[in-house]
């Protein structure tokens, strides 16, 4: 047992089961079986890093590496960061106790904005500076990758590199090349591994580049070394079907928010949603078959035991065999086994799966409308009808679900107190359908609405977009409230906008940020996602220590000629693709779906369906 | 269906997991092991699985037990051994033996348990302090419940105490009332005798878990024994 993981510090905090590291199927590996030690850390707690499917791939696909050892490490509890700092120990990994600092090279999966001040908080635990400039020899390498890689400007101080786009095959190069370099010129510094990675496509390393600033504005990036590319093009796994896959899922103790073994159906999306940023950054669409996610479903319930499957990926009925993949999974797996489907369209079709997986009708269903009219939905190009709304909420009460769950988004470009006026007309529709006699929910409410804020992500139709301000996020919010309240049977929720606010800051970042975002940490501030957590106000006073302005990032629609700060990292579509979504937006016009319909000229290369170019449709 | 008893230890870093992740750990080692579980009826059909008595997170149990329904017969040792490859380092099955289908649940029968307390660090001469606690007549003891503090009259759960030397070193044996009706902590014992808690070193186990009938004190697995006395001179026994 490490001499970290000790009943003084396990029984001090609530949930010791966060730390212990010898789940079934957790690697270990004795000191003389890996030259090159890595560490995969994720940002937030234990049962949010154990619900990613990224870090498990990552964990696995690095493993599988001769000579690697991979552990992870998560960001402490509040309680556990206190008990580090007053017995002076530091942030240590869980399969083995190892200091964070005693790593070869840390690994970070970035996820979600609102998790950037814990990355600073895990570099301190564990002993390592904060900014690259001041790591020495023995110092990790820091490396970050997830979908807020294509856009990592605002932490560029103080990561080594990027990893952008997939990760399983790049992560394996980089290790091969890291233990070369270590045996052979580790000698020669740092910045000498830093070029040699920076030749691996897809690998971004933020000091070899200067932004540059005209009046305080962005104005452009500049190589400063030869190994340096523009743009940084992404990686993309082509074959899915035979990229490597975890089956041996780690199993945790305790129960973590997605406490299910995952089957990635497909990755990516075409439904061209334009505020959407994972269905650019992931094209092209890569399916599995039938038959390899059936052998892998069979594979991951023998070693892992887990009782229910998750069949994933960003849009699930759009798995062109989705029927057929659940009827083999029906007649091959053990009936108790559990079959859930995370992200249904809002049409009959969706309902249908549902009823046919899920026999615990009082667990409900979901629908993502986003937006309440129709006009609206058709600027964000959502392309389902209210027609097929109320027909899919009208099954779903009929075949005897006693509760909808509807997500909706505020602040869109266009939106105007009408369009809220049709979302409440929307959701008392489905409120005056009869809903089953034995909905099994007793008293409670039939209709949950939730409303999140819109956030202009980068590489999106919208990025030209800006958020709505903080007052008049909340006047929304608060005129959706008192319309909802007054109807029965209906709850309403909604994201803190302060919260939205600090997220788009970040998302359309340069790098003058990581001064905001490393006072900000000093003055306390992590896990912003936790809503207990989060102080707007301590974020308030760091952007005016350091006299930057976060409504010049949220509350700017930049011109289409502006450069931006993730100009120099490529989605593989094109800016001209974007540029014309986003006019189409503003007009209304919608855009079919190109994995039915035509290639929407979206310029992807790696597109097999393409006419590639970018052409006008 | 059948049903079986399995004793099982719950020791070194699963000690410090709780209850229900015991219960979720062992189900899914179960399913690894493609153990035939019967599953009750319903909607959300549940395995079903029957754990004697949860333990406090921290706390190891040597002789911990659970009931087990089977679809089918199996033969015993292959069901230890199937389950034994599935279990995570600590967890571990010590035997397994047949149950009546009509016997009562087996969490519904417990109602006492044998705590161990080894003391590390020397705490001084505990025959006054035992004694004082076992002659008292009532032991008011405050306990947080979700609905604020309340206070509970512990000293009818305190059934014996007593002291040990076991290789040189000194144990507190504790037999308390457990169970679905009340009971009492260890770690409630250990502060009115002013012991060190679990987070100081104090290390703690539950040997073993008791059916009340009466006077008599009978394991699940099956030893009986007449009264406390005789618990006593098992344990003394075993030295
Ligand atoms: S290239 Fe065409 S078909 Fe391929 S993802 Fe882009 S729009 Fe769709």
């Amino acid at each position: 047992m490490p001499s970290l993981q000790s009943p003084q510090l396990l029984l001090r905090v609530n949930k010791p089961a966060r730390y212990l590291g010898i789940e079934i199927n957790a690697v270990h590996k004795e000191p003389d079986q890996f030259q090159v030690h890595l560490a995969l850390a994720f940002p937030d707690l234990y049962e949010v890093a154990m619900s990613h499917l990224g870090l498990k791939i990552l964990y696995s696909v690095a493993n599988a590496v001769e000579g690697v050892y991979a552990e992870r490490v998560f960001a402490p509890a509040p309680d556990m960061e206190e008990v580090l700092q007053k017995e002076n120990k530091m942030l240590f990994s869980l399969e083995s106790g190892t200091s964070l600092q005693d790593f070869d090279m840390v690994g970070f999966t970035l996820q979600y904005e609102l998790a950037y001040t814990s990355i600073l908080t895990m570099l301190a635990l564990g002993g390592i500076p904060l900014r690259s400039a001041d790591r020495g020899v023995k110092v990790p390498f820091v490396l970050g990758g997830g979908p807020l890689a294509f856009n990592p400007e605002p932490l560029a101080p103080f990561f080594d590199f990027f990893v952008v786009g997939d990760g399983e095959e790049v992560l394996p190069e980089i290790l091969k090349l890291y233990k070369e370099w270590k045996a052979e010129s580790s000698a020669k510094g740092r910045d000498d591994f830093l070029k040699k990675v920076a030749g691996v496509t897809g690998v971004y390393v933020p000091s070899f580049y200067e932004p540059f600033y005209r009046e305080d504005k962005f104005a452009g990036i500049n190589p400063l070394a030869e190994e340096a590319s523009l743009p940084v093009e992404k990686r993309t796994v082509l074959n899915l079907e035979e990229a490597p896959y975890p089956c041996s899922f780690i199993v945790p103790f305790m129960e973590v928010v997605h406490d299910r073994a995952t089957l990635e159906l497909f990755r990516g999306c075409s439904q061209g949603c334009r505020f959407c940023q994972a269905g650019i950054i992931y094209r092209p669409v890569r399916e599995r078959t039938v038959s390899k996610l059936s052998q892998q479903a069979k594979d991951i319930i023998n070693q892992t035991g887990l009782e229910e499957i998750s069949l994933s990926s960003l849009s699930s009925s759009d798995y062109p065999y989705i029927e057929e993949l659940l009827e083999k999974l029906e007649a091959e797996l053990d009936e108790n086994i559990r079959l859930s489907l995370p992200s249904l369209r809002a049409d009959p079709f969706g309902v249908k799966l549902m009823e046919r997986i899920q026999k615990n009708k009082a667990s409900g269903i979901t629908f993502a409308p986003e937006a309440g009219s129709q006009r609206l939905r058709d600027v964000i190009n959502k392309n389902i009808t209210e027609e097929e709304i109320l027909e899919a909420s009208r099954d779903a009460f009929r075949t005897g679900r006693g509760h909808i769950k509807l997500y909706f988004m505020i602040g869109l470009p266009t939106e105007t107190y009408d369009d809220l006026r049709e979302m409440v007309k929307l959701v008392q529709k489905i409120s005056s359908f009869t809903p089953p006699k034995s909905g099994g929910r007793g008293n409670k409410s039939r209709v949950s609405v939730s409303v999140s804020n819109f956030v202009p992500k980068p590489h999106t139709p919208f990025q030209w977009e800006q958020q709505l301000n903080i007052p008049e996020v909340k006047r929304r919010q608060l005129f959706l409230r008192e319309r909802f309240q007054k109807m029965k049977g209906v709850d309403f929720t909604w994201h803190n906008a302060e919260n939205s606010f600090i997220e788009a800051v970040f998302a359309r970042g340069d790098r003058k940020l990581a001064a905001v975002l490393e006072k900000a940490f000093t003055k306390g501030c992590r896990m912003d996602a936790w809503s207990d957590m989060f102080s707007f106000s301590a974020w308030m006073q760091a952007f005016q220590a350091v006299g930057i302005k976060g409504e010049s990032y949220a509350l700017h629609s930049p011109s289409y000629d502006d450069p931006l700060p993730w100009d120099h990292i490529s989605t593989g579509v094109c800016k001209d693709f974007l540029i014309r979504e986003h006019q189409r937006a503003v007009e209304g016009i919608t855009t079919g779906d190109c994995r039915w319909g035509n290639c929407a000229g979206c310029g992807l290369e790696a597109c097999s369906k393409q006419n590639g170019k970018g052409e006008q449709i | 269906m059948e049903r079986f008893r399995v004793c099982f230890a719950k020791s070194g870093m699963l000690k410090y997991i709780s209850h229900l992740d015991l219960q979720r750990t062992f189900l899914r080692a179960l399913r690894r092991a493609k153990i035939p579980l019967a599953y009750s009826q319903g909607f959300s059909p549940q395995p079903r699985v029957v754990f004697a008595a949860p333990l406090g997170i921290g706390i190891e149990g040597i002789n911990e037990y659970l009931d087990l329904f089977l679809t089918r017969q199996m033969q015993m040792e292959l069901l230890e051994k199937r389950i034994n490859k599935q279990l995570p380092m600590g967890l571990i099955v010590k035997n397994i033996c047949s149950i009546s289908l009509e016997e009562p649940a087996i969490s519904a029968l417990i109602g006492a348990a044998l705590y161990r307390a080894r003391l590390e660090m020397d705490p001084g001469s505990l025959q006054q302090n035992i004694g004082n606690l076992l002659s008292a007549e009532q032991l008011p003891k405050e306990r947080q419940h979700k609905k604020g503090k309340k206070q509970v009259d512990i000293r009818p759960f305190i059934l014996d105490l007593w002291e040990e030397e076991i290789g040189g070193s000194r144990n507190l044996f504790m037999l308390l009332v457990t169970g679905s009706s009340g009971g009492a902590r260890p770690e409630e014992i250990l502060e009115l005798l002013q012991l060190p808690e679990l987070r100081k070193g104090t290390i703690l186990t539950r040997e073993s878990l008791f059916f009340r009938v009466g006077e008599k004190l009978l394991t699940p697995g099956g030893a009986a024994y007449n009264n406390i006395n005789e618990v006593k001179a098992w344990r003394e026994k075993l030295l």
